[in-house]
């Protein structure tokens, strides 16, 4: 057990990095500061690793370990405890948050030098990895919720990180007020769980409720779907999904960190966390899967026609994670947790050697300005080449294309799955490996348009190569089950997690799933070659025609959700509070205040300073009471 | 009882040495030593009392380990005052021994607040509280006001204790006793003359507390008396004031068919006390006049704890005793370095002295109750206790009012710190790198109190 007693280390490091950095960081050289955010997390990072190992060898009784530090408090038989709970589950997550975190750390010690934010910067970054660490290895849902408006918090002042410029402070307030919408839907769906458990435990929650609840209860329905409306803002899931796009205004190392690698994927975390109560309403388990496959689409055609290489890997983002939520919605949950590890890998890939780009580029994010960096930017080249083939899920070379034809085969194999499920998942893996390698052809292949400004550093190469080997062989660890009996990361998970179940007949079809998801990602490159290098006029020519004109606007925002958003919500409720200034709710607040005021000056007056009248007061309040008490 | 003794022993001793010691320094030190070996006799004395009361003295103390528990949050907050405003007391003017002794002899009397057991204990308790409080709010003998509050509290004071007096003796002429817990209300029919009895006492210790309509005092007194005096009294010895409060009406009246009788009354001045307090404290310009509108206000919530009377209860007034006690006594600390007493005075503060700006927002945000600090947890446990008593949700709902409204007269004053120009002045040479460094790790106490209130209410 010993290793174990550290387990409050790990989120503790980057709190005690944050306060250190927010204290003393103006008096401190960049050096460091930059050391101090490294520090902190790489040590957490290791110590998850030894604890890992620890826990791979020779797991604990029951496949968990929990750590309870000490009870918030106790009354009426509530008592929310501030504890931790380890089993592979959160493991994983707490690996994934803070390896990537720290190799993002290190990145950033080189992306931000200069700036002039440079202690702001990694104090948030700490703050964000403490509140991020405390959401997965909460063992209560109160102290998850911490963290869950520990990392809103933290994504709202990183986007804003720039305040300066004033699109950047409204994309942050827009992230925050989108995500709110979520969020106001989970405390919600944990003031209903207090009332029918009387507890926040998770654990706890999880083994009463089916013996509470019947399968398809009304009220497992309202709980799972509260928890995920929670789920679907933080995750920027259909339709909540607005908020991502715009958050790419904050330092590139924070989108790779929070709106790719990490915080998104909380929404993810909490369902597969929560999964009981998810399994008892499977309705609210079928939509999770529907807005997984609409989002992935959406999200897909958005992508195929930005032009900031940021934007492109925010819709991708958002595609992923709805990946992950048709997996979790098939009952594939560790399926969901595989995509949610790989993504992590070569999306922070993606992120952060597309900010090594911008570095270059003079902070320039349109890449049709960019082109022709394959022979200036080699490694940054060969990197993001890695994290395009997994994102795209090129066969068989790729991590990507592992744990995205897992999710594949089971929307389609799944008792819960269905054609139409496989459908929507297979033309996104199509619509992925084009926008990808349209992305990857027109930054670094073509003629050279800028030159480059500022060649990366070690800081920042190294990172980008041990993400780039990542993203090609952390999928080895989990080989579909056609090719061989291999497959340690489910068999991990499923010790916690109940397996899918497959419909009858399914287990064949696999290879020639794989077969057709294989051809159609390397069709989808041919596609982007064809139409980016070898004859883009094609393409230029029917974006000049009306219906490309109206295509591709379309596509470029986002299907106008904005635009929508705009018209059913922002405008009528503008103007109706123009109309409605002076109604009749607001009387009777003015009433309570002006109500307020006369009282006010009524209690004032009493308090004139002549002691005749205080003591009139006291006796007069003495006769009273006595009256009420000797004769009521 | 080293408690008792020691700070008996403590002010007699720097009443004399006065006479002797003529550095103000030195003096100073002398009693926050005496404050220290007062916290850590009392822990040592903490093994020997069990829940359970052990008389002492022939029944004239009743001593628990709640009491104990009670003098050392007193006392732990004591060594905060004198740390961070030590130096302001000693400079009121020239008798410094003397500031220092009354304060130790008020202490003596919250020691008997917590563990009297005997209505002559209480009375006495009550008297060292007060008498040397009216010296302490006259001490600025230079300032008009500082005599004129003198003078209001001594009157209104003795008023009270006539109050105190006439309802002890009704009530030893019902039951024959002046023992808390051999009184025995209980079980027979409650004659008028024990009711008018408890309702005196209820009264002279609403005075004490100041809860509405016995809070006229009050903003007269806190508002005169020298600042650094009135962060004493509006927090020390008001919630000395809570304890006997609590216990007298817990033990001796506190059985069901009781508590009937007096529950309607005590509710009504708890209710009138939030909404004189809060509705009175929103338009002042004064932080000074505020924080004493204030100080009623959360006498207000702390009255819960004598009504709800169950184990919530007990464990809510010790968390609200520590809890108000740090953050008012934070904010007078940070107040007294401010030459202009006004809201405007605070502007810019933010800019000026970044970390006295923080610190001030946390004890702001403890006063209004916001999770993760101490306040939250006090409030929080002082209503979930009324909840619990039941037939209180009234006065729950409206607690919860009073404390939204409460925001706006507390965030007024961040406002003003962080969001408007202006050049405040400060006394610089007095905020020494010692002030601030107290001053962050009492913040840091009521942040740590806010999530793990087992650090106080593990001990009982």
């Amino acid at each position: 057990m010993g290793i174990y007693h550290l387990l409050w280390l790990i989120p503790a490091l980057p709190l005690l990095g944050f306060l250190i950095l927010a204290i003393f960081g103006l008096k401190m050289p960049n050096r460091a500061i930059g050391i101090i955010g490294c520090a902190s997390i790489g040590l957490a990072a290791l110590l998850t690793i030894i604890i890992g190992i620890n826990f791979l060898t020779s797991p604990p009784t029951g496949n968990f370990y929990q750590q309870t530090l000490w009870t918030w408090f106790s009354v009426h038989g509530f008592s929310p405890a501030i504890s931790f709970y380890l089993d592979p589950v959160s493991l994983i997550f707490t690996f994934v948050v803070t390896f990537v975190s720290f190799l993002i750390h290190w990145y950033s010690t080189e992306y931000m030098r200069g700036d002039e934010g440079y202690p702001r910067f990694f104090a948030y970054m700490n703050l964000f990895v403490f509140s991020m660490l405390t959401l997965v290895l909460a063992n209560n849902l109160l102290l998850l919720y911490l963290g869950w408006e520990g990392v809103g918090l933290c994504s709202f002042l990183l986007i804003g990180f720039w305040y300066k410029e004033q699109e950047n402070c409204y994309a942050a307030r827009k992230a925050f007020i989108v995500t709110r919408f979520g969020d106001t839907a989970m405390i919600i769906g944990l003031f209903l769980l207090v009332k029918n458990f009387n507890t926040l435990n998770i654990q706890d929650i999880l083994t009463k409720a089916p013996s509470l609840w019947q399968p398809g209860a009304t009220t497992a329905f309202w709980a799972a779907i509260l928890l995920l409306g929670g789920a679907l803002g933080k995750s920027a899931q259909l339709p909540l999904q607005t908020w991502l796009p715009d958050a790419m205004a904050g330092p590139t190392p924070v989108s790779a960190l929070i709106h790719a690698a990490t915080m998104v994927t909380a929404g993810v975390y909490l369902i597969a966390r929560m999964h009981v109560l998810y399994e008892l309403a499977p309705v609210v388990q079928l939509i999770v899967a529907i807005i997984g496959a609409a989002t992935l689409l959406i999200a897909g055609f958005s992508a195929l026609a930005q032009r900031d290489i940021k934007r492109v890997l925010a819709y991708s983002t958002i595609s992923q994670i709805g990946y992950m939520f048709l997996a979790l919605g098939v009952g594939a949950w560790s399926a969901a947790i595989f995509h949610f590890m790989i993504h992590a890998f070569f999306k922070g890939l993606l992120f952060l050697a597309a900010g090594a780009v911008i570095l270059a580029m003079e902070e320039e994010h349109d890449m049709f300005k960019m082109g022709g960096l394959r022979k200036k930017m080699p490694v940054v080249f060969w990197t993001f080449l890695f994290g395009s083939g997994a994102l795209a899920a090129i066969p068989i070379i790729t991590a990507g294309f592992y744990s995205k034809d897992q999710i594949l085969f089971f929307a389609l194999a799944s008792t819960k799955g269905s054609f139409w499920l496989w459908l929507c998942g297979f033309v996104g893996a199509f619509l992925t490996a084009i926008y990808t390698f349209r992305m990857v052809f027109v930054t670094f292949f073509g003629e050279q348009k800028k030159e480059v400004h500022r060649k990366p550093t070690n800081s920042i190469k190294i990172p980008l190569i041990i993400l780039g080997i990542l993203s090609l062989i952390a999928g080895f660890i989990e080989i579909p089950k056609a090719w061989g009996n291999f497959a340690p990361f489910s068999s991990l998970m499923n010790k916690v997690m109940p397996q899918v179940q497959l419909a009858a007949g399914m287990e064949n079809k696999e290879v020639l799933l794989e077969v057709i998801t294989g051809i159609i990602a390397l069709l989808g490159v041919y596609l982007a070659w064809q139409f980016c290098l070898k004859s883009p006029k094609v393409l230029y020519n029917f974006k000049t025609t009306g219906l490309g004109r109206f295509i591709d606007k379309f596509f470029f925002k986002g299907f106008m959700f904005d635009q929508l958003y705009d018209i059913i919500l922002v405008r009528p409720v503008v103007w109706l509070s123009k109309i409605d200034k002076r109604d009749f709710v607001d009387r009777i607040y003015e009433a309570i205040g002006n109500l307020g005021l006369l009282l006010n000056k009524i209690f004032s007056r009493t308090q004139n300073g002549y002691l005749r009248w205080y003591v009139c007061g006291l006796v007069l309040g003495m006769a009273v009471a006595l009256t009420i008490i000797l004769f009521v | 009882m080293n408690a008792l003794i020691s700070t008996a022993v403590f002010g007699i001793f720097l009443m004399i040495s006065g006479l002797f010691i003529k550095s103000k320094q030195a003096i100073r030190i002398l009693a926050i030593s005496g404050v220290v070996a007062a916290f850590v006799l009392n822990i040592i004395d903490f093994r020997q009392y069990g829940a359970s009361a052990t008389e002492l003295f022939h029944g004239m103390l009743s001593v628990t380990n709640f009491g104990l528990l009670f003098i050392e949050i007193i006392l732990g907050c004591v060594l905060v005052y004198f740390l961070l405003s030590g130096k302001d007391l000693a400079n009121i003017g020239h008798y410094t021994g003397e500031y220092f002794a009354l304060i130790f002899f008020i202490l003596c009397g919250v020691v008997l607040a917590a563990t009297y057991g005997n209505m002559l204990m209480l009375f006495l308790s009550i008297e060292i509280m007060s008498i040397p409080q009216y010296i302490l709010a006259g001490s600025d003998k230079h300032n008009l006001k500082s005599h004129e509050a003198s003078l209001k509290y001594f009157l209104m004071g003795a008023f009270s204790t006539g109050f105190l007096l006439m309802g002890i003796a009704l009530l030893y002429g019902a039951t024959g006793s002046f023992d808390i817990t051999t009184m025995n209300l209980a079980g027979r029919p409650i004659d008028a003359m024990a009711l008018a009895g408890i309702i005196l006492i209820a009264f002279a210790l609403a005075f004490k507390v100041s809860a509405a309509p016995f809070h006229f005092w009050t903003p007269d007194v806190y508002d005169g008396a020298p600042t650094v005096v009135t962060s004493f009294i509006s927090t020390i010895v008001k919630v000395g004031g809570f304890v006997a409060f609590i216990r007298l009406f817990h033990i001796a009246f506190g059985s069901p068919d009781v508590d009937k009788h007096w529950l309607l009354v005590l509710s009504i001045i708890t209710a009138a006390t939030l909404i004189i307090g809060n509705v009175t404290a929103v338009f002042q310009q004064s932080v000074k006049r505020m924080l004493a509108y204030s100080s009623i206000s959360q006498a207000g919530f702390m009255l819960f704890a004598v009504i709800a009377m169950n184990v919530l209860s007990w464990q809510g007034i010790l968390l609200y005793a520590a809890a108000y006690s740090l953050a008012t006594i934070g904010c007078f600390a940070i107040l007294m370095k401010m030459k202009d007493y006004t809201y405007d005075g605070y502007n810019g503060l933010a800019q000026k002295q970044p970390l006295l700006a923080l610190m001030n927002t946390i004890f702001l945000f403890s006063l209004v109750g916001i999770p993760a600090t101490a306040g939250f947890l006090a409030k929080y446990f002082v209503l979930s206790a009324a909840v619990e008593k039941g037939g209180l949700l009234w006065l729950v709902i409206l607690a919860v009012c009073c404390a939204a409204i409460s925001a706006f007269y507390y965030f007024r004053l961040i406002w003003a710190m962080y969001f408007k120009a202006g050049d405040c002045q400060v006394e610089e040479h007095a905020i020494t790198p010692a002030f601030k460094s107290v001053l962050a790790l009492t913040a840091l106490l009521v942040i740590i109190l806010g999530v793990w209130p087992g650090l106080i209410l593990a001990w009982i």
